[in-house]
């Protein structure tokens, strides 16, 4: 009966039979709403930093996909210029070559030349033991 | 220094160095002038200090060059104008005013034309007012570069239409290259113009003058906009496209002589190598070689500080003497000395190091000889003026002093080569002179008493050389060689001339090549396309010099009759009757069957006078005025009076008798028998002012002509024949064959 009319003003008494304003189960439920709150908020911390560091690393990896993109499309454009390069350089080759054909053909003449009067001077030699 | 924000240069050039005006070396080579896109151009000291800005050009200023003397400017621009200016910068006055810009332009060798470009056209325009210029299509691209070398005479070109030409001033093309991948854009002369470089887009060309390549170098620059040699034509600085300045080095320049090969293999090293035993010798120096000359046993480098003199016999120990000059721009060697050219003057160098002399002469500027206007013997130099391209200055090569009476020698036209004979005694150095019109002629060096005569051997002789050791001259001809066993033929007896030359058809070598030396037997001759290529002549000339040299007349007669040759005969024969050997000239004049002439031998060789008998050899030869003062000399009055009557000469006949009072009445007997027999009358004024006076009587004559004969072989200095028959000696007119000529 006291506890009823406690009841109806509003207090109450729990276990250790101290008196509360609360009725025990509502008083129970915050708490352990309480701890729950906290649980969930630790939750959430953990999720965020596990989430940062994903974050981190993702971005990581999208600088070193960009660098890795930008490493292939100059790699790519370099082949391209190569195929030019290496034209340029069989041009310039080509002209050296030329070049080196040229003095090539001169001293072939020049050889030539020195064979002729090589032969010439024998045959005067020759000319000369023949007459004695 | 830091040039002006709106300044983007487009060109430089240095004041000359060797300017002659003045005197005085002053600061006034501490100048070049830097030409710029905002139409101004600017004098600028070697401090970097801006001395004056001038406007100029409408558009960009693209050119500027100092006249070789210095004396002037020409800048040349966008708008087509080319203007000269004076040293200081004030205008002169605006030469043309074209409607296409003007890319290059340049000066003529005596700073009195300009060269400059004009669309596809090139233009050589004098510096006079009124005087009409030269134009000719050169190319057919724009033409972006030329220039113009004062030593040789020569302009090149080049641009978009990717070849590069080479003219002479004339306009005729001598060298057309093959068309390069880009563009031409520059071009540049060795001072001493020898070679030239052309730059194009990664390219660089060394050429020879006339034009094939030496060598080719695709450095990674881009294109090279400008080009400049060193003065001493060794090294090249070239601006290129992507910003940077390359200098580039001539190497590999190889020389021959005989069995020796030396090549310049770096730019401070060369190796000689002797090809009869593969022997290497490796020569080292501690500046940069500027030249080398390989000749008569001996190599001679000039390095930028000092020469060396290497004997072949010898590799090891060279002399060693310091140069005033750094730039040496020609050696020429002879085979007891060299002479070396510089900036400075011409400097006469024995073997062993020791300075000779260095000829001088008025107004001589030694920057611009090159092979073609300086000669050495062993004895003499010879120097083509630049001032009067007619005159040559000849020196004593051990004193260093002008020969003669200190007057040049004159030629009729203007000079283009000289060269001097070898080998000889001294007094019989000849020169060959190829003139204006490529004629070849050729005189004496050293004249005694008598006029200087040059006579001619040939026309359209395109170069030529002397042997190094006989004194035989070889030239070439359009499609021949030709070789002169012996040029003094023509002092001796014209008609045998052609018969002591040697033709070869010069096709086998291609079209117009150049003949550069006659060492020993061999010809050595350079093809068009850059090619050496050699030839030979019969050794046997060469032998019979070496006979005639040391009188050894039997072996030289010998000799010819073993080889059987007409030329050898012919040779002989005029050899004998320069050196008055009357039996040899007798057989070889018989052996090639101058009949004519072997009478006169035989008449000659009776007489008993020795002076009379030089007198008929003189005139075996063709020279009536020598015979007659060598008569005169001795006093033989009698023998020149009847020479000139013999030649019908018969005013100078009267002349002589009148004026020694002897003979007046031979002289007008055998007018009167001339007179008589060609049935003329007297006409000549003197003969008749005397006629009167004079009575002809024929026995009185004759006994009077016998009694000189009488005395002729009378007279002590005779030495010689003496026949018994006087009639016999007595020269007739018909035999005496090149009398005819005269008269």
């Amino acid at each position: 009966m006291a506890d009823e009319a406690l009841a109806k003003a509003g207090l109450h008494f729990d276990e250790l039979n101290k008196i509360r304003v609360l009725e025990p189960e509502v008083a129970q439920q915050t708490s352990e709403l309480k701890e729950d709150c906290k649980d969930f908020v630790e939750k959430i911390g953990d999720f965020q930093k596990i989430v940062g560091t994903f974050i981190e690393v993702v971005d990581n990896v999208a600088t070193e996909v960009e660098k890795e993109k930008m490493k292939a499309i100059g790699a790519r454009n370099l082949l391209k210029s190569i195929a030019k390069q290496r034209e340029s350089h069989q041009q310039q080759l080509r002209a050296l070559i030329t070049e080196k054909k040229m003095q090539l053909e001169r001293l072939r003449i020049q050889h030539d030349s020195l064979v002729k009067e090589e032969s010439e001077q024998n045959d005067f030699i020759e000319q000369l033991i023949l007459q004695k | 220094m830091t040039l002006p924000k709106d300044c983007f240069p487009t060109g430089m050039h240095w004041f000359p160095k060797t300017s002659t005006g003045g005197g005085a070396k002053k600061s006034a080579s501490d100048v070049f002038v830097l030409t710029s896109t905002d139409g101004k151009f600017r004098l600028i000291s070697r401090t970097g200090r801006i001395e004056k800005t001038v406007e100029a050009h409408k558009g960009a200023v693209l050119c500027g060059q100092w006249s070789p003397d210095g004396t002037a400017l020409v800048t040349a621009g966008e708008d087509g104008q080319v203007k000269i200016w004076s040293r200081s910068g004030m205008l002169r006055s605006t030469l043309t005013q074209n409607s296409l810009p003007v890319y290059s332009v340049s000066w003529g060798p005596d700073a009195d034309q300009v060269l400059f470009t004009n669309g596809k056209q090139l233009v050589l325009k004098p510096l006079q007012a009124n005087a009409k210029p030269t134009m000719w299509k050169g190319s057919d691209g724009i033409i972006l570069v030329v220039d113009w070398n004062p030593v040789n005479n020569l302009i090149i070109s080049a641009g978009e239409d990717c070849r590069y030409r080479v003219w002479d001033t004339y306009g005729r093309m001598i060298y057309n290259s093959a068309a390069h991948d880009y563009p031409i854009t520059s071009a540049s002369w060795t001072p001493d113009g020898e070679m030239f470089a052309v730059g194009s887009f990664n390219t660089l060309r060394l050429c020879d003058r006339s034009g094939w390549s030496y060598a080719l170098e695709k450095p990674n620059t881009g294109s090279i906009f400008s080009l400049a040699w060193s003065s001493d034509g060794t090294q090249v600085a070239g601006a290129s496209g992507n910003g940077q300045v390359l200098i580039a080095n001539v190497i590999e320049r190889r020389l021959e002589w005989k069995n020796f090969e030396a090549t310049v293999n770096a730019s401070k090293q060369i190796i000689v190598k002797n090809v009869m035993n593969d022997t290497l010798e490796k020569l080292d120096f501690r500046d940069r070689i500027v030249k080398v000359s390989l000749s008569f046993n001996h190599l001679v480098v000039a390095t930028s500080s000092q020469c060396y003199v290497y004997s072949s016999r010898n590799w090891n120990t060279p002399m060693i003497f310091d140069l005033k000059e750094g730039s040496v721009t020609l050696i020429k060697q002879a085979e007891k000395h060299f002479v070396m050219v510089d900036g400075g003057g011409v400097y006469v160098y024995s073997y062993d190091g020791r300075l000779v002399c260095s000829p001088r002469y008025q107004g001589m500027k030694a920057d611009i000889l090159n092979t073609q206007t300086i000669s050495i013997s062993n004895d003499t130099i010879a120097i083509r003026d630049k001032t009067d391209e007619k005159l040559i200055y000849v020196f004593d090569a051990q004193t260093g002093k002008i020969m003669g009476d200190g007057k040049p020698i004159s030629h009729k036209l203007e000079v283009m080569e000289v060269a001097l004979d070898q080998c000889g005694p001294t007094g019989e150095r000849r020169l060959a002179i190829i003139d204006k019109n490529r004629d070849l002629h050729m005189t004496s060096v050293r004249v005694f008493g008598a006029e200087r005569k040059s006579v001619k051997l040939g026309p359209m002789i395109h170069s030529m050389a002397w042997n190094d050791e006989t004194n035989m001259l070889a030239g070439m001809t359009d499609g021949k060689i030709l070789v002169w066993y012996y040029p003094n033929t023509v002092y001796v007896d014209k008609d045998l001339l052609t018969s002591t030359q040697y033709h070869r058809d010069s096709a086998e070598f291609g079209k117009s090549p150049q003949l550069l030396a006659f060492v020993g037997n061999h010809l050595i001759l350079r093809r068009s396309e850059g090619s050496l290529v050699s030839t030979s002549i019969s050794p046997y000339i060469a032998v019979l010099h070496d006979y005639v040299n040391g009188s050894r007349w039997e072996d030289a007669v010998r000799l010819c009759r073993f080889v059987k040759d007409d030329s050898l005969w012919s040779c002989l024969a005029a050899m004998a009757a320069y050196s008055k050997d009357l039996n040899t000239a007798e057989v070889a004049y018989a052996a090639i069957k101058e009949v004519n002439k072997v009478q006169f031998i035989m008449n000659i060789k009776d007489i008993p006078v020795k002076e009379a008998r030089n007198a008929e050899m003189a005139l075996l030869c063709g020279n009536p005025l020598d015979a007659e003062a060598i008569l005169l000399q001795a006093g033989l009055i009698f023998r020149a009076i009847m020479l000139n009557i013999q030649l019908y000469n018969w005013d100078r006949a009267l002349e002589l008798a009148v004026k020694h009072k002897t003979h007046v009445d031979t002289v007008m007997g055998y007018r009167l028998k001339y007179l008589d027999r060609f049935d003329k009358k007297e006409n000549n004024k003197r003969y008749l002012q005397y006629k009167d006076g004079i009575e002809v009587d024929w026995e009185k004559i004759e006994s009077k002509i016998e009694m000189e004969y009488q005395k002729e072989r009378e007279r002590p200095s005779g030495g010689g024949s003496t026949t018994a028959s006087s009639t016999n000696s007595r020269p007739t007119p018909s035999s005496r064959p090149t009398a005819s000529q005269r008269s």
